[in-house]
């Protein structure tokens, strides 16, 4: 039982984590990023349409498509993410209704578009694209570990993407001189401007780079959770990983530790009814386990966070 | 223009705003290697000079030179390129970050991790600062954080930034308004060494003993327009203000001997605690009667801010009593407490005083919309409060770009301030707290403020003066009370006191004859 609760909690929180990596990058900037949510979901579904058409004409038996998926929903992401900037950052909107409506017009654009493609050129009505299942596999030696080994067991391979992304993402913003000019953006963008940084340059490029780490988690549900894509891929885990970045105070470490939580929250849940042999019904209900988790940790931890400080503020160049 | 013995040349520069023409046809020429000083009221244009200068704003008319060649400067980024620097008055530091990733934002050292992966040097940055810090002798500890340093080394902070990017011409925003004494006569130290370095430097400021002190040259503007550019040597600290203001000034305050009449306020063995829960006025007696200036003297940070808050209610009192003609008014809420006459100016006006995003007009009846005399059954009277806020514009010349409907964050300073104490002394207090009233001003407005707290008390109010200013002390007061450290360790005449005994009771030590030396400047 407990190799299925880590091999399930891995597979859900590893994800949410890339997104909420995602979100740290466009709020460390100082964009507030409600839109992690439709940003994960756009990316799944150009992933996911990538997938289709790969599949069509090449055929199976090959891995290129799963990761030309990954690929495509990075960019998918990105690309949609230039909604939110040019509402934030280039008009200097409010960006909390941005993200809302970002999410929302995700919602209604991917679902319109997949029953569209689907009619036009696949000739269906469905308001899914199928993907091919994922593959699993088991990492030689380590996987043999008593308990521990199952964090290596039926490994997905965007298990180990995502970790390699986060790696890559925690360097760029903490050692190079691009991540110190994003950090120094989210607190104190006069300082920025006057040291001669390109505020809003910095900030477009984090909310498009936020684009694509969410979309890399929304491409990973979808095979992770349905093997297809459809309009369920709006499960509001894209503001569970909100919940995580922000218990993880803005840093990428911490926030592994708030996803990992709510993974396992989620994964014992459901195996806990499992061993009850309780009727399914419950399984709705052990899906509210990971937000209950995320209420109870606002009531306690929410006074140590400290939010980067320019985090929402409109920057309006010459106001003094 | 090859060899032009000035660095930088700014020539008929006029710069409009709407409604408001900031600088005039404005032309200066400096030196390089001299301290050129720029003098000016609140609101002359000094500071809108030096932002052209650096780029922040594009003059409407007129032609910049730099080292003799014309330039166009568009942004701060290419100001930088041209060896200029700037420290603003209100600093631009990234709080979270380090003394050092402060300094090199921007223009990082890079490094390669085994050869090919670009990141940032710190530890080369460190390096660097450490031996500019040395060189210049501004001491600042590169591995600090910058929130948790005080605004002495954050200012030095932002002086080796200017450094670190090579710049040749240092502009200073008033940047003395923020330090302590030690701090300034430190300051001044440093200035005179980057001119000892070759660097030319140009400094804001209203504070004449200042100029006095370093720069070489001084340009004197007034509403927009340059006045003159005297030698300082050659020009007395009194002609220099009459210059800036347009009349003469006097530094002493004219003040008839108090006739103090019965005790107003009486504040018994009071205790407050300040944020973090410690005891910031420890068990403080005094009284203050009508017709009396009873100045708090102390160094910055020894309890003044609550004991101020206490008396006007805004902090809990943890002991002790607070009476008002007789009156204990330690539990009241802060609207009983005014409608028992008194009047409060806080230190921070914009925090505290004023509501930014409000008209003047709203801010003037702010403490008294919900009489009669500005509302009607709940209804706000627009026409009373636009009277109440003519009739105060006028007799307090309170200047603003649309009078009273002008909205106040766009106010200067020093008239926001002048707003503020015009509304608290329209009250007709019997109290007045005036809690660093001359901030901030320049030398006519403070003499005004001055006035107006010696009419106050010949009217018969009792005023409590809290200054960190020693010569306002002891110009305006009656009686002086000394705090340090939560504690009044001294109260006597004003007429018994020397200006040294107060400077020893402001550091702690009991007239015992033993000196304070150095004294704890942070």
């Amino acid at each position: 039982m407990i190799d299925t609760i880590i091999i399930d909690g891995l597979t859900f929180a590893l994800p949410m984590f890339i997104m909420a990596v995602g979100g740290i990058f466009s709020e460390k900037s100082g964009i507030t990023n409600l839109a992690v949510e439709g940003l994960q979901g756009f990316g799944a579904f150009t992933g996911a349409l990538v997938m289709v058409i790969m599949m069509n004409s090449m055929g199976n038996g090959t891995q290129v498509p799963y990761y030309m998926s990954f690929v495509a929903a990075a960019l998918g992401g990105m690309l949609y993410a230039l909604v939110h900037v040019i509402l934030c950052v280039k008009f200097n909107g409010n960006q909390v209704i941005s993200g809302v409506v970002v999410n929302i017009l995700a919602m209604s654009l991917t679902s319109f578009l997949t029953r569209r493609i689907n009619a036009d050129f696949f000739g269906q009505t469905s308001n899914k694209f199928i993907l091919e299942t994922s593959i699993r596999f088991d990492v030689p030696v380590l996987s043999g570990i008593p308990v521990l080994g199952a964090a290596f067991t039926s490994v997905y391979p965007f298990e180990i993407l995502i970790i390699v992304v986060a790696i890559i993402a925690w360097y760029v913003m903490y050692r190079t001189p691009y991540g110190m000019h994003l950090r120094a953006c989210g607190d104190n963008p006069h300082a920025a401007d006057a040291a001669g940084i390109d505020v809003k340059k910095v900030r477009t490029v984090a909310v498009v780079l936020s684009g694509g780490l969410s979309a890399i988690g929304g491409m990973s549900y979808a095979y992770s959770i349905s093997a297809n894509f459809s309009p369920d891929i709006y499960l509001g885990f894209g503001y569970l990983a909100i919940a995580a970045l922000i218990f993880g105070n803005w840093s990428i470490l911490p926030t592994l530790g708030a996803c990992l939580l709510f993974g396992f929250a989620r994964s014992s849940g459901q195996a806990i009814i499992q061993k009850l042999g309780m009727p399914s019904t419950f399984n709705d209900l052990v899906r509210t386990l990971p937000y209950v988790v995320t209420l109870l940790l606002l009531v306690f931890f929410s006074k140590n966070n400290r939010s980067p400080r320019a985090l929402g503020e409109i920057y309006d160049k010459g106001k003094r | 223009m090859e060899g032009s013995e000035y660095i930088v040349e700014m020539k008929h520069i006029t710069k409009r705003f709407p409604r408001i023409v900031a600088n005039n046809d404005v032309s200066l020429s400096i030196k390089k290697g001299e301290i050129y000083a720029l003098l000016g009221e609140n609101g002359a244009g000094k500071s809108t000079i030096m932002s052209v200068l650096f780029g922040m704003y594009e003059p409407d008319e007129g032609e910049i030179y730099i080292r003799g060649e014309k330039v166009n400067i568009t942004s701060p980024r290419q100001a930088t390129k041209l060896g200029i620097g700037m420290v603003h008055q209100h600093f631009k530091l990234v709080s979270n970050y380090t003394v050092a990733e402060n300094i090199i934002l921007g223009s990082e050292p890079q490094n390669k991790l085994c050869g090919i992966i670009p990141h940032v040097d710190i530890k080369k940055a460190n390096a660097d600062i450490a031996a500019l810090s040395e060189q210049y002798g501004l001491k600042v500890d590169p591995t600090s954080v910058i929130s948790e340093v005080n605004v002495s080394t954050q200012q030095r902070v932002e002086i080796l930034k200017m450094l670190y990017r090579d710049a040749e011409i240092l502009i200073f925003d008033e940047p003395t308004a923020v330090l302590t004494p030690q701090e300034i006569e430190y300051l001044l130290e440093i200035i005179r060494g980057l001119r000892a370095n070759g660097k030319t430097v140009i400094i804001i400021t209203h504070k004449l003993e200042e100029i006095k002190a370093i720069a070489d040259r001084c340009a004197i503007l007034n509403h927009g327009r340059l006045i003159d550019v005297k030698d300082v040597k050659e020009t007395s600290t009194s002609e220099m203000a009459r210059l800036m203001v347009g009349r003469e000034v006097s530094f002493t305050v004219d003040k008839t001997e108090a006739q103090p009449g019965g005790t107003v306020l009486k504040v018994e063995n009071l205790t407050v605690c300040n944020e973090l829960g410690l005891e910031a006025v420890k068990d403080v007696s005094f009284e203050i009667r009508s017709g009396e200036i009873f100045a708090l003297a102390g160094v910055s940070g020894n309890g003044q801010n609550e004991l101020a808050d206490a008396i006007a209610g805004i902090k809990p009192v943890k002991k002790g009593r607070v009476l008002l003609n007789s009156r204990d008014i330690t539990g009241m809420t802060i609207r009983e407490r005014i409608e028992d006459g008194m009047a409060y100016i806080p230190e921070d006006r914009q925090k505290v005083g004023l509501v930014m995003g409000y008209s003047l007009k709203d801010n003037l009846a702010i403490k008294n919309y919900y009489n009669a005399r500005f509302s009607n059954h709940k209804i706000i009277k627009e026409e009373a409060f636009e009277e109440h806020g003519d009739r105060l514009i006028n007799a307090y010349d309170i200047r603003s770009s649309e009078g009273n409907k002008t909205i106040v964050r766009a106010m200067s300073g020093g008239n926001q301030q002048k707003a503020m104490i015009a509304r608290e002394i329209d009250m007709n207090g019997k109290l007045i707290i005036f809690m660093q009233p001359t901030r901030g001003l320049d030398v006519g407005a403070i003499s005004n403020v001055h006035k107006s707290i010696i009419a106050e008390r010949d009217r018969g109010a009792a005023v409590l003066l809290i200054s960190l200013e020693l010569d306002e002390v002891m110009n305006c007061a009656d009686t002086i009370g000394v705090i340090f450290d939560g504690r009044i360790n001294k109260i006597a005449k004003a007429s018994e006191l020397s200006v040294n005994e107060v400077g020893e009771y402001m550091m702690g030590v009991s007239a015992t004859g033993v000196s304070a030396k150095g004294g704890d400047a942070e």
